[in-house]
């Protein structure tokens, strides 16, 4: 891609963010939205193969959508209150629509359709852009509304989320569409508990982060795109592999790993508020997540190709990969024994 | 004065539905030119005419001429028009929507009709449009720089996306 067009992708991709978070008035949210949603269509379709073309298309008109959903219900706030502060949001629609609009946003059932085609066209850098850095504003504006939402919509998408991001990551092999789906029920766990304590949505979404980063890092170094190639990855990198394994069952949300940690404290947080039903029920449903993510952890680390034994690792290796892999799957394996630090520093 | 006010709601909701029910845009733009020209009728009843003004320069003058050359490029050799089967049922369809939605939200109670719009303050001396566009390069620079931003952002957007001739994403015929 042209140099100049990346910097400026690139820039506007920080700017729209940092507006959008640092806003107190809804059209400085809205703007930064749009900003964010321009900067990236250039990046999907980078590579102009047809499929990623349509994913940028399809990126493109649900977020416009959903950024025209959050204009609607802060005007018709803004309409019957007269002001246009993001945590004063009283009007009933404009709660409903603004629900609505960030489900889309984000990708939250029953607004998920568009998100595995999207990973799915775009490139594995893109991809970790797209399910990180572009959620972010979405979950800043739904933690500052967090008393404005809709509490029976949030539980109900979120549970569906789970569910859905469960058993339709299911029958894939594509690993790009296998973590959208987790993407999803990830964030059917983060929605379920904003309600109750949205500090715990915001430590669920950044160790979800950093554990999702380290996957895509992961892959892009070893470009690992599908389950084929992952059995024969151990041939590039041993080492990696073996902690791909483990970052792979830290996003499962495997004791004594730190993915655990999110879900342990929401079902404690749902289970002290009396919603010991969804507790029980969105638990069960992240069962399913928790067979492909072993799935895949099983082909990346315990299949072994038909090879002779002295044609074992590849001796030359094409990328070497960088401290940032290091850095990001220490953490998402080892931060539980430092979750008094976590609780108390987010 | 009301009735007049509830017919050009009418006119910008029939124009609407004229865009929605797909026929070829050479017949859909026609639904645009009304749904434009009755939503500055509407915005004119409330008070603000200068506003009024932009969008009829912007909508009509700047993005319908640009529709134009761009639909004159890229021609349809059969345009779907108004007695298509597909576009009368599209039509037929949105039009039930509306009827049901109206009813269901209750269009007549609340339509309250002349109430003015919401203001910021007291530092308005004149009018509201116009000195709300003051306002916009003076307190609110920091708006007006990022939304030039976000339209410049937008043309590079769409030169990297048609970019290439045919090996472009979008392919610029």
């Amino acid at each position: 891609m042209n140099p100049h067009a990346k910097l400026i992708s690139a820039l506007s991709l920080i700017a729209g963010t940092s507006i959008t978070i640092s806003s107190n008035h809804w059209m400085m949210a809205w703007t930064g939205l749009e900003i964010n949603t321009l900067a990236i269509i250039p990046l999907i379709s980078k590579s102009h193969h047809p499929r990623a073309i349509e994913a940028s298309i399809k990126y493109f008109l649900v977020q416009a959508a959903a950024s025209s959903l959050i204009l609607f219900s802060s005007m018709v706030n803004a309409w019957f209150t007269g002001q246009w502060d993001i945590t004063q949001l009283t009007h009933p629609t404009s709660c409903l629509l603004l629900t609505m609009a960030i489900a889309m946003k984000l990708g939250l059932v029953p607004f998920h359709f568009w998100f595995p085609e999207v990973l799915q066209g775009s490139s594995l850098i893109t991809a970790l852009l797209l399910s990180t850095m572009m959620k972010f504003p979405p979950i800043t504006i739904l933690l500052l509304t967090s008393h404005s939402l809709s509490p029976t919509l949030l539980t109900s998408m979120a549970i569906a989320s789970a569910a859905l991001g469960g058993w339709m990551g299911l029958n894939q092999t594509q690993i790009r569409k296998i973590l959208a789906f987790s993407s999803i029920s990830h964030l059917g766990w983060m929605a379920i508990i904003i309600i109750y304590d949205p500090k715990l949505t915001l430590v669920t979404f950044y160790l979800y982060s950093m554990m999702t980063t380290t996957i895509f890092l992961t892959l892009n170094a070893t470009k690992i795109t599908k389950m084929t190639t992952m059995m024969t990855s151990w041939t590039k990198t041993p080492m990696l592999n073996a902690t791909l394994m483990l970052t792979l069952l830290s996003l499962a949300g495997l004791p004594p790993l730190t993915g655990f940690l999110p879900k342990w404290l929401i079902i404690h947080e749902l289970t002290k508020q009396e919603m010991t039903a969804a507790a029980t029920i969105i638990t069960m449903l992240s069962l399913l997540g928790l067979f492909f993510y072993l799935r895949l952890a099983y082909y990346a680390t315990i299949t072994l190709p038909p090879n002779s034994t002295n044609h074992m690792k590849q001796w030359h290796i094409n990328k070497p990969t960088g401290i940032s892999i290091a850095i990001l799957t220490s953490m998402s394996a080892l931060l539980l024994p430092l979750s008094p630090m976590i609780l108390t520093t987010i | 004065m009301t009735y007049f006010v509830l017919f050009l709601g009418l006119c910008f909701v029939l124009g609407s539905l004229a865009v929605a029910s797909n026929p070829s845009p050479y017949y859909g733009v026609v639904g645009l030119v009304l749904a434009s020209v009755a939503g500055c009728g509407w915005l004119l009843s409330l008070g603000i005419s200068f506003i009024s003004l932009v969008l009829f320069m912007v909508y009509l003058g700047g993005m319908l001429v640009v529709f134009v050359y761009s639909v004159s490029l890229a021609a349809d050799p059969f345009p779907q028009a108004w007695g298509d089967w597909r576009v009368v049922g599209y039509g037929a369809g949105f039009s039930l929507v509306l009827i049901v939605g109206a009813a269901v939200g209750g269009a007549v109670e609340c339509w309250k009709l002349g109430v003015v719009s919401v203001d910021g303050g007291g530092v308005f001396s004149v009018r509201l449009d116009f000195s709300g566009v003051a306002v916009l390069y003076s307190e609110g620079v920091g708006m007006f720089l990022v939304a030039g931003w976000g339209l410049l952002l937008t043309l590079f957007v769409v030169l990297e996306l048609v970019r290439g001739l045919s090996r472009g994403a979008i392919r610029a015929v």
